[in-house]
């Protein structure tokens, strides 16, 4: 579904991605951990097609599309999300109505009409549901006055509502109670299906208590310099990063 | 009262430092008038004493006026139909209407109000001397050469009590080059009557020159009177608009002005809270582009206690347009209990487009309560991404962040004709799709 190859990712004139492998099949759930700094949220932004940074060198095949080449909202359109780290708040335009908007450029997309007023009610009804979303925050501008856990929720009934065939959670538990990391994992636990792809970046193992990984990659410098089952995971919480920088990479 | 400055009179009292060419050329067309027009002779003298405005007075300092003038000449045509034109503007309204061609009436395109207790008619054809219009209350020499020349515009009295049925459309059409029209309303609403106003200026692709409206309203007690003033106009005009609105006790004035396209604007808007009680709404937006001048300078003078008024005005300015905002709230010293708010934001789209914004607040009352903020910057590509990046467009999500910016301005226009047609004409003017409707009340 998603090929990474040799990615290189530059900010100004510091290189932050160096080189990064991997490749992800239907239905596979990837975490990426590793230590502050390391590339994990240019990557994200990078998939995403975030304009500051510039790719430098490598491919990314997204179903046998070049990803590189299309702008944020053709990758939107075409089946990619990002689940924001820090979703973003915008004042006077209500949640409906941005969600509207998304679900109608999707359809254009795919070659279909724009959804009728009641069949978007029900959705978002049915989708709201999954993350326990209730209607008052629907109505609401986007983000605006949010707490942390319902912008967080409000991200997961966006990638519920848009249906991607790949996405990814950057940093999707931080600033999360155990309750509101409950509601998040059951949302996109909910999602799993074998045409469906994750990339779940996170700081710390407790998310993939919820979000149980099919593969754990360890990034450090731009690059994956370890990768393994959920068992890495704990490991890595257990001991830290500092033994991989020793071990694997010297 | 004593020891305060008049609020409007402050610039005329500098002994400016005139430009000479300015100067030059504002008497020059003064003359161009005087030798092909009767006017009604009022304010002459006043015109004499007043300065041609120039850019070192402070209410012109950003406010280009000289390259526009030129001989004028007389209106080519004087109806709505020999102007290929419609009467109407505003599809799906139900209004009454006059229409005014080039400062002349037209009365076959208008459909004047039969109401009890509702006099409305163009000042030519009034019993009433046009020169009945009371003292020159302003002191800008534009304003005086209205009172100089205009000799046609609406005349409208709404009698105590009375609540007209319909809103009532002004719409004021422009066409042909080297216009000069003047146009003067006067408009009357006694003690506790309704009324909703539109002024709605268009003008043809080729039109230039100059346009020049005036309106005095005087609101008595417990009137209420909402007024969309929307400015439309294609082609290469200075447009001018003055409004004077006395409000006695309790009485309620809403204005909205939206300027959707205008070569060159400046919109002199402004309140004299005469009583008590009084509730003041002043909104507006502009949305300039290419290279459009949008100049909106406002006063609000509360003159009683006890009064509130409120005021926005949101600006997006493309392309290397300019725009001018500058907000006067004076409170007078017993004044007391005021509350006034106004607020002011500002988004250049482009590092070549212009604001000038100046909130001036001037308070002599002790125990008011007065809030302004200004604000200036660039749309939030935070944002922008955010929405693209579920798989929204680019001038779609633009689309978006304007209606969010302007569209508490939007919601407060009376009428909601004019608003979906102010909409559909920002649409087309800068190339979005549509508009979002709304699905809360679905």
């Amino acid at each position: 579904m998603v090929n990474i190859k040799e990615l290189q990712a530059s900010i100004g004139e510091t290189p932050i991605l160096k080189g990064l492998n991997l490749e992800i099949k239907p239905g596979e759930v990837h975490a990426i951990m590793g230590p502050n700094g390391s590339g994990k949220s240019t990557l994200a932004s990078v998939l995403a097609g975030r304009e500051d940074y510039e790719v430098t060198g490598g491919a990314v095949d997204f179903e046998g599309q070049d990803l590189l080449e299309m702008d944020a909202t053709e990758r939107a359109r075409s089946g990619l999300f990002l689940a924001f780290q820090y979703p973003v708040e915008i004042p006077g335009v209500s949640n409906i109505n941005f969600m509207r908007a998304a679900v109608n450029g999707k359809r254009e997309h795919d070659g279909l009409e724009p959804i009728k007023g009641k069949d978007f009610l029900n959705l978002v009804k049915e989708k709201a549901s999954l993350v326990e979303l209730d209607g008052r925050l629907r109505n609401r501008s986007v983000n605006e006055g949010f707490s942390g856990g319902e912008k967080k929720r409000n991200e997961i009934f966006q990638m519920a509502m848009l249906e991607p065939r790949f996405a990814v959670l950057d940093e999707t538990d931080s600033g999360l109670d155990i309750d509101a990391l409950r509601i998040v994992a059951n949302g996109v636990n909910a999602m799993r299906s074998p045409d469906r792809s994750f990339l779940v970046i996170t700081h710390y193992q407790r998310l993939l208590d919820y979000i149980v990984p099919d593969f754990v990659h360890v990034l450090v410098d731009g690059k994956i310099v370890l990768s393994g089952d959920k068992d890495l995971a704990l490991k890595l919480e257990e001991k830290g990063y500092d033994w991989i920088k020793e071990d694997v990479i010297a | 009262m004593t020891g305060t400055a008049e609020p409007i009179v402050m610039d005329l009292k500098r002994a400016p430092n005139v430009h000479a060419a300015t100067q030059a050329k504002g008497e020059a067309l003064r003359a161009a008038l005087a030798a092909q027009r009767t006017g009604t002779g009022l304010a002459a003298e006043q015109l004499d004493a007043l300065p041609v405005p120039h850019r070192r007075v402070e209410r012109w300092k950003h406010t280009p006026v000289a390259g526009f003038w030129s001989t004028p000449e007389a209106p080519s045509v004087q109806t709505i139909e020999a102007a290929g034109s419609e009467a109407c503007p505003v599809p799906g309204l139900h209004a009454y209407r006059m229409v005014f061609v080039n400062g002349t009436f037209d009365a076959k395109a208008s459909d004047l109000p039969v109401h009890n207790g509702v006099r409305c008619e163009p000042i030519s054809m009034s019993d009433a001397d046009a020169g009945s219009q009371g003292p020159l209350e302003s002191t800008d020499w534009f304003a005086a050469l209205n009172q100089a020349f205009a000799t046609e515009g609406m005349k409208l009295h709404v009698a105590k009590g009375v609540i007209l049925d319909r809103p009532l459309l002004v719409h004021h059409h422009t066409s042909g080059e080297n216009n000069a029209n003047f146009m003067r309303h006067d408009i009357h609403i006694e003690a506790n009557a309704q009324v909703e106003l539109i002024h709605w200026s268009t003008a043809s692709d080729s039109s230039t020159g100059m346009v020049n409206i005036m309106t005095h309203m005087s609101v008595e007690s417990g009137a209420v009177v909402a007024l969309d003033k929307v400015q439309d106009e294609a082609g290469s005009l200075q447009h001018l608009a003055f409004e004077q609105i006395n409000q006695a006790q309790s009485s309620q004035v809403r204005v909205h002005t939206g300027t959707i396209q205008g070569n060159w604007v400046r919109n002199d808007l402004n309140f004299r809270l005469n009583g008590e009680g009084c509730e003041t709404v002043l909104n507006g937006f502009f949305l300039p582009k290419g290279k459009e001048f949008v100049d909106n300078h406002t006063t609000v003078d509360h003159r009683a206690a006890h009064c509130n008024s409120s005021e926005q005005y949101q600006g997006i300015l493309y392309g290397t347009s300019s725009g001018v905002f500058n907000g006067k709230v004076f409170v007078r010293p017993h004044a007391q209990q005021t509350n006034a708010y106004q607020q002011n934001g500002n988004i250049l789209v482009t590092d070549k487009a212009t604001i000038n914004a100046k909130p001036e607040l001037e308070i002599y009352a002790d125990d008011v309560k007065c809030s302004h903020g200004c604000t200036i910057g660039q749309f939030d590509e935070e944002a922008l991404f955010y929405a693209r990046s579920r798989g929204i467009g680019e001038k779609e999500a633009k689309a978006m962040l304007v209606h969010a910016f302007i569209g508490d301005v939007l919601e407060g226009f009376a009428v909601a004709e004019v608003r979906m047609e102010v909409e559909h004409r920002l649409a087309i003017k800068h190339g979005w799709d549509t508009w979002n409707d709304t699905l809360e009340s679905a």
